[in-house]
């Protein structure tokens, strides 16, 4: 009795470890795409400082290639909603990986005290 | 003792474990706050050298050739700068332009910093309080626990709460009176204490008034009576209201059930005196060195001043003669339903002032050193009958003296002094008359300066002579005029 308990409790474990590193992982992915986000704003705003007559360039690996001013405005402006979007997606994923993890903890609580409890009788009849 | 110590070992682990996350946290902004400040001074010399890059066609200088050699080289289109936008973009532009990209990014990294600037000040607070929370928890800095242990939950209340005053009367009643205050759970207790204050403020407020009033006229000689009528009932309302405020401060019985018995009040009184001020004030701390307190009801003794080095003593009889007083219409034939008096000599032991804890007779409102055998009439109600008879001749006869107005609580006959005059006054004006009587000439001996005199008579000695002997076998039982009395004596 003891022993299929203690197994219980080591895969109930195990999947609620995994869970935790799942929703660590898009914790960290969503902290990048946060970092990528503000700094696509600041790019934004600079490129609207500037003028028509300026020459805007795209690192492409090794190349600078000459881009158009309004081509890099929306360029950006794209980019910025994807990154916003991506941020979105991560988030529902977050919270979807936290309620398992809730659970995980419960169905362990209760396994664990019915190991305890176990325990307790075993040691009695001992 | 073991249970103590534990919990208090397990928080001071606890404080120390909230204190090192709160030092992580400070340490780490300030890490952060000393990496944006290195920016921007980066962005302060960038912007200087965009300035003066402009300033000449071409530079000399040494090009960093590969990680470890330089060779000199010339620096051209110095006004031409690419600058990185961010994200793999880059844009050519102007010096002046670029340093306009330079100033946007400075208000970003400033405004960062700024934000860094407020975490670490919130967490600095936060230190400080924890360390609060510790000291207090663990009673180190002379926090005391005051409890007091209420048994009983419910309100208690001798009588019913107290209600606003009527319109009609006088506004400075309804001051102090509309302010409720409330027994039992200390919900109130802040506007309890202040209440209590007020009432104290107005007692003296009355007192004084008293004062002023009493050095007019401290017997029931008014002439008028109208004059009388109002300031009795004034003076009524002021004992009423004096009583009122004691009663707030102290529960009696006796006066409630005479305040019942006013018609000036809807007011009722409260069991205020189980104000249990301290009950919201206590700190719920464990570990700290408690003091149980426990309200004990004390019932005050107020002393009013009711005019020259008297007090008067809310007692019992007092109220029930005022009630007689009221009752009685003008009725030459009070009879005092005292219980306890038998003689004349009874009335003055029982009409005492309490002073300092003895037993003094009431003292004359009217003596004064010049008038040496001046008797003046107590000033209390003491006995309504004779008030009532002397009230009626003597009103006629001062009429030359100024009014009088009743000041203590003694004196408030006047009202039920009906118009009717019951005995005729025979010369009125004069300076005086032969058939003027005194209260208690049988006892001249005993307490001579308790009987009553027409205020300015000269020459009441002389008649007291004459009338002693007539009025000695009065009864003692049974109230009767003065003028009876002599009558009878007459007639016998």
């Amino acid at each position: 009795m003891a022993e299929t308990i203690q197994k219980k409790l080591q895969t109930e474990l195990e999947q609620y470890q995994q869970i935790q590193k799942d929703l660590s992982k898009t914790m960290s992915a969503r902290q990048k795409l946060e970092a990528q986000l503000t700094e696509n704003n600041i790019v934004k705003e600079e490129l609207d400082l500037l003028e028509a007559e300026n020459m805007v360039y795209k690192l492409i690996g090794p190349v600078l290639v000459k881009q158009d001013l309004e081509e890099a405005k929306s360029t950006v402006a794209k980019r910025l909603e994807y990154i916003t979007g991506e941020i979105k997606r991560y988030e529902s994923q977050m919270k979807e990986l936290e309620r398992k993890s809730d659970q995980r903890r419960e169905v362990l609580a209760a396994l664990q005290q019915e190991f305890q409890k176990s325990q307790n009788k075993t040691a009695v009849k001992i | 003792m073991a249970e103590k110590k534990e919990r208090e070992n397990i928080q001071r682990q606890d404080f120390s474990r909230l204190r090192e996350e709160q030092g992580k946290v400070v340490t780490g902004c300030q890490e952060q706050i000393q990496h944006w400040m290195k920016v921007e001074s980066d962005y302060d010399a960038l912007e200087q050298r965009l300035c003066s890059l402009p300033d000449k066609l071409s530079y000399d200088i040494m090009v960093p050739f590969g990680s470890l050699a330089f060779m000199p080289g010339n620096l051209v289109h110095t006004n031409e700068v690419t600058v990185l936008l961010g994200d793999n973009w880059f844009a050519k532009c102007s010096a002046k332009q670029a340093v306009n990209l330079v100033e946007h990014r400075k208000t970003h990294v400033k405004n960062i910093l700024e934000d860094l600037h407020k975490v670490v000040k919130n967490f600095e607070a936060r230190v400080g309080l924890t360390e609060n929370l510790e000291k207090l928890s663990t009673g180190k800095e002379g926090f005391v626990d005051i409890r007091e242990e209420v048994e009983n939950e419910e309100i208690f209340t001798k009588g019913k709460h107290r209600t606003a005053h009527k319109p009609f009367s006088k506004p400075k009643v309804q001051e102090v009176f509309e302010s409720d205050i409330e027994n039992g759970k200390g919900s109130k207790s802040s506007s309890g204490i202040l209440s209590e204050e007020e009432l104290w403020a107005r007692l003296d407020e009355l007192e004084a008034e008293e004062e002023m009033l009493d050095e007019h006229e401290r017997i029931s000689f008014n002439g008028n009576i109208n004059t009388e009528e109002a300031t009795s009932s004034s003076e009524e309302e002021k004992e009423d209201h004096i009583r009122q405020l004691t009663h707030v401060l102290h529960n009696k019985e006796d006066l409630h059930v005479s305040n019942e018995d006013s018609g000036l009040r809807d007011c009722q009184l409260n069991g205020a005196d189980q104000q249990h001020i301290d009950e919201n004030d206590n700190e719920e701390e464990n570990n700290i060195p408690t003091i149980y307190f426990s309200h004990t009801v004390e019932p005050k003794r107020v002393r009013i001043n009711t005019g020259k080095n008297t007090t008067l003593k809310f007692s019992e009889k007092k109220e029930e003669a005022k009630r007689k007083r009221k009752n009685s219409n003008g009725n030459g034939h009070n009879f005092h339903e005292l219980p306890k008096i038998k003689t004349p000599a009874d009335i003055y032991r029982v009409f005492v002032d309490v002073v300092n804890g003895e037993m003094v007779p009431r003292k004359s409102i009217l003596k004064s050193r010049s008038r040496e055998n001046s008797v003046c009439s107590d000033t209390s109600e003491s006995s309504a009958a004779e008030f009532d008879d002397r009230r009626g001749f003597l009103r006629s006869l001062s009429h030359d003296e100024a009014t009088y107005s009743d000041a203590s609580e003694g004196i408030l006959e006047e009202e039920e002094s009906s118009p009717s005059r019951p005995q005729p006054l025979p010369g009125a004006y004069e300076a005086f008359s032969g058939t003027v009587v005194e209260k208690d000439p049988v006892l001249p001996s005993t307490i001579p300066h308790l009987t009553i005199t027409p205020p300015g008579l000269p020459t009441i000695p002389e008649r007291k002579a004459e009338e002693i002997l007539p009025e000695k076998p009065k009864e003692p039982s049974k109230r009767v005029s003065k003028f009876k009395a002599a009558r009878m004596q007459q007639q016998k």
